[in-house]
């Protein structure tokens, strides 16, 4: 029964990219949406798949192709596999139902056929990467899913900004391989193995270097800082259904990863967990301080993501530090917390990418300048954003408050630990999160303020219509996998056979709920029922216009001006005067800008210092046929010594 | 059972008990400068007045700041279970989780900044940005006094907390006293008084709560002063448990229940009055000096977890 359900969803997904990329050419608007909806079964069937295994907490494994007894194409999905599998599915099956009217609205229609079938591929490789039981098979999916996210990023490739973007990716996703790759070789060379089993025997040095290499290879794809500028580049330049992908699923697949090799493959020592616990706190509060400053509303949301990457890394770091304690049950508490606000993560901001492509659709613009007062124009859209932006900024009782109470409850018990300056490292983190959290909650009363309410700040935005129902129904799952999650999450997890220290949400939702029937009912009584509109109270200036609004940059400014040493702002004012006294001026001009301090200060010298040397290595090339006869001359007696040398 | 009787006890309590808080500290400050001010009642009437007149709305605005005010009402209410006044009731699923309550307060604010830019005026937008402004750079402050009351008292709940410093003198604990330093800053920050924000003036140089409230009318500004009033009495409560619990019972009867009940209307007429005097004290300071007052709140606390620490 498992086999026919893995076996048929994997038939599907390939099928859907073989017939949308190869055989046939040229389909119609038609058989894209066959298509997508075969893909959206199939994801269902994968969501029946991985629930059954988590519920159950059984192992299935599968052999797809076997060349040797160690080169294999094989599959083995355990309770944590299982639940990946379940987050990719569940996302993906949201942002196929979206795609169905979101793809016909941008492209030619070979590129539309082509987007298709490599999005079909890529929730493919994301899947059999989750379920692979050895390196091999892992790294494979690895690049399927790396390739295929290029190809995806590059849907509009005749912009210079995408171009840019894609190249910036690319680059990054290479490396991330490469550090991998220095990893299962190195486990390889301690093994002997390619299975992904956990090591014992092997000196603590090795072990060191092994996890170095792929807390790197998996932090790059993560975007953990500060190797994440290539999130906000490739997230801005994407079709949102692909960012939703990309940012929901993609980035936590990195995070599998990390937990798979932490938890079962490496033991690990303290202070692995003290350096994940601090690139963690950095991450997220980085990542939100600069979310707070972006006018793009793509590229807010994808440092959002870099935050929320980082909250799930400081659980993590716990985790490790309490394991390595033995408070099993803060250990726990740590992990769960972590690994269920990677699928929070994964739903709330799959839903806000959704929502926000349908607002730049329709708007033609990223910049949130440039619109305002949506909500009156498209409601369902707007109170769909409004749901992700609360689950984000975790308010009670959505699934992203649950998530961080649990790492915020973690953090609060870390007294118990014994080393002082772990204790005081821990309370300085908790403070750091603390401040991560209301960031959040600001940020996105900017975004959805400044999107949804007040009036239009342009032309575009007051033409703006709702959109198709397919549209709106891919993001209604999520945001109902939102309060679904969050109300029952003390009930989920005592049903998988988790009894956690953190309250009831179903409880509060209820008396939440009944207070709010209770005063209601009473300001029904009480109060004069009377309403009359009018205009917008102004200091007694009749006319008022969008120009007289709040705007981003205006909301922000406090935060960039308290933050100033972090965003490294220069403020220029330039005025010039009609007066000598300088009493009385004609003309000023203010600017405010920013420093991209990881791009000017740690990408840029790198990639020049690349430059530098392979422009000398070309200049080598570029030489008479004597110079090549004395490389070669050169060449052979170096040969020679060495061979004289180690023979 | 009886914790129905508590819910509905110490909700009826709080909202009864918190105007009358807000028209002594304005009591209290036009006595230090000489004049007669409000009486007590004023805040009574003034909300029985606004639920009389009819609901204004801007044909700017949308959905959101129709429901704002009810989620503040009921965000607040339910925030309110968490700090026992009249009597302790005892452990039921989530209630009294420090975490929760910080963050219902948190979603009120979060709603009421929403509104804030609903209207498009100049004026609700700058609240926003200020209040949010605000309300991030203290949140560590606030995470920082409660994980060190969690690690003095051993526990993450309030009602735990509250028996724990019920049953223990902690008055003579130095570590109890720079907390409660930082739980009155915190007090004044969230209640948006001087020298943070000006309560009294609709002023654009010093206005960030009252910005906000401009686009409300009739019952909804009703409801807003409501749940600021009540939000006001539950951090006092919070304050006045930790540091001055004597009274309160853990064992509620038909008389322990009354004293509790006095002795929470005298502790809490002390420290309102304790506010009214400092803010009279004070002049409202510069927007972008305030992280300054929040470093030293943030300093208080840290050190006593330092001294808890290291002791």
């Amino acid at each position: 029964m498992m086999n026919l359900l893995f076996v048929s969803g994997l038939c599907v997904l390939f099928g859907v990219t073989l017939l949308q990329t190869v055989l046939v050419t040229g389909a119609s608007a038609v058989f894209r949406r066959c298509s997508l909806a075969a893909m959206l079964g199939a994801n269902l069937l994968f969501l029946a798949f991985s629930l059954n295994i988590v519920l159950r907490n059984s192992i299935f494994s599968f052999n797809l192709y076997q060349l040797t007894d160690t080169l294999r194409f094989s599959f083995a999905v355990d309770r944590l596999a299982a639940y990946f599998i379940m987050i990719i599915s569940l996302v993906s099956t949201s942002v196929c139902l979206y795609s169905l009217g979101y793809v016909e609205h941008h492209g030619t229609n070979t590129g539309k056929n082509f987007l298709v079938g490599m999005m079909s591929l890529f929730i493919l490789s994301m899947l059999l990467l989750v379920a692979s039981d050895n390196t091999l098979a892992l790294l494979f999916c690895w690049e399927t899913m790396s390739i295929t996210s290029f190809l995806m990023v590059m849907f509009d490739r005749d912009k210079a900004e995408t171009q840019k973007s894609g190249l910036f990716y690319f680059v990054m996703t290479q490396l991330s391989t490469v550090f991998l790759m220095f990893g299962f070789i190195a486990i390889y060379h301690v093994t002997g193995s390619f299975a992904i089993a956990p090591l014992s025997s092997v000196s603590l040095l090795m072990k060191s270097v092994i996890f170095l290499s792929l807390f790197t290879g998996f932090g790059i794809k993560a975007g953990v800082m500060p190797f994440h500028k290539w999130l906000p580049y490739a997230h801005s330049a994407s079709p949102s259904n692909i960012s939703a992908l990309m940012s929901g699923v993609m980035v936590k697949v990195a995070i599998y990863g990390l937990v798979r090799y932490l938890v079962f493959v490496l033991s690990p020592d303290r202070w692995w967990g003290v350096m994940i616990l601090i690139f963690g706190t950095f991450s997220a509060l980085l990542g939100v301080i600069y979310a707070f400053k972006e006018q793009d509303i793509k590229k807010l949301l994808a440092y959002s993501s870099i935050e929320n990457v980082g909250v799930i890394l400081t659980g993590i770091g716990l985790y490790l530090i309490f394991q390595s304690y033995g408070f099993t049950d803060l250990a726990t508490l740590a992990l769960i917390g972590a690994l269920f606000h990677t699928l929070n993560h994964a739903i709330f901001k799959s839903l806000l990418f959704q929502t926000t492509g349908a607002v730049v659709n329709e708007t033609g613009t990223r910049d949130i300048e440039k619109m305002g007062g949506l909500i009156k124009v498209m409601p369902y859209t707007g109170v769909l954003f409004l749901i992700g932006a609360i689950s984000l900024a975790a308010l009670p009782p959505f699934n992203g408050f649950v998530s961080e109470l649990m790492i915020f409850q973690a953090f609060l018990q870390s007294f118990i630990i014994g080393n002082p300056f772990l204790k005081i490292l821990l309370f300085l983190g908790l403070s750091l999160f603390a401040l991560t959290s209301a960031l959040a909650a600001a940020c996105f009363v900017k975004a959805f303020g400044v999107i949804f309410l007040a009036t239009p700040r342009s032309e575009e935005a007051r033409k703006a219509k709702e959109v198709s129902p397919a549209m709106i129904a891919g993001p209604m799952i999520m945001a109902a996998a939102c309060l679904f999650l969050g109300i029952f999450s003390f009930r989920i997890f005592s049903a998988l056979g988790f009894t956690l220290p953190i309250p009831d949400m179903a409880v509060i939702g209820l008396t939440l709920v009944v207070t709010l029937a209770l005063v209601w009912l009473i300001m029904r009584l009480v109060s004069n029922p009377t309403k009359r509109t009018s205009e917008t109270w102004g200091c007694g200036i009749t006319s008022q216009n969008s120009k007289m609004e709040y705007t981003a940059a205006g909301f922000s400014e406090p935060i960039l001006k308290i933050f100033r040493p972090i965003y490294r702002t220069q403020e220029k004012v330039e005025r010039t005067y009609n007066n000598a006294g300088k009493s009385n001026f004609k003309a000023a001009k203010a600017e405010i800008q920013t420093f991209k301090l990881f791009e000017e200060r740690i990408y840029l010298p790198i990639a020049h210092f690349v430059q530098r040397f392979s422009t000398y290595i070309s200049d080598l090339h570029d030489v008479d046929l004597d110079t090549y006869i004395l490389y070669s001359f050169a060449a052979v007696v170096i040969l020679i010594l060495a061979i004289g040398w180690f023979v | 059972m009886a914790f129905l009787i508590y819910a509905l006890l110490n909700t009826i309590f709080v909202i009864l008990i918190s105007p009358l808080f807000v028209s002594l500290i304005k009591k209290v400050k036009a006595y230090m400068q000489g004049r007669q001010g409000p009486q007590l009642l004023q805040t009574y009437y003034s909300l029985l007045k606004l639920l009389r007149k009819e609901r204004v709305y801007s044909s700017n605005t949308s959905l959101i700041i129709r429901i704002t005010p009810y989620i503040n009402v009921v965000c607040i209410i339910v925030a309110s279970l968490f700090v026992p006044v009249v009597f302790i009731p005892g452990m039921t699923a989530g209630f009294g989780n420090v975490i929760l309550f910080l963050y219902l307060l948190v979603c009120a604010k979060f709603f009421m900044a929403l509104a804030g830019l609903d209207a498009g005026s100049t004026f609700g937008g700058m609240g926003s940005s200020r209040e949010m402004t605000f309300s991030a750079v203290i949140e560590p402050v606030i995470i920082i006094v409660f994980a060190a009351l969690g690690l003095l008292l051993q526990t993450t709940n309030l009602y735990q907390m509250f028996a724990t410093s019920l049953q223990s003198s902690l008055l003579i604990n130095p570590s109890t006293l720079l907390i409660s330093l930082s739980l009155f800053i915190i007090l004044i920050v969230e209640t948006s008084r001087i020298p943070v924000d000006n309560p009294e003036t609709h002023l654009e140089l010093t206005m960030i709560h009252e910005a906000m409230l401009l686009e409300y009318s009739g019952p909804d500004l009703a409801m807003m002063e409501m749940s600021h009033a009540v939000k006001q009495t539950l951090l006092m409560a919070v304050l006045i448990n930790v540091l001055f619990p004597w009274g309160l019972t853990a064992s509620p009867n038909v008389l322990s229940v009354p004293v509790s009940i006095i002795a929470f209307m005298a502790k809490g007429v002390v420290l309102a009055t304790a506010v009214g005097v400092f803010e009279s004290l004070f002049a409202k300071s510069r927007l972008f000096r305030l992280p300054n007052l929040f470093m030293l709140a943030f300093f208080f606390s840290f050190s006593t977890i330092l001294f808890e620490l290291l002791k």
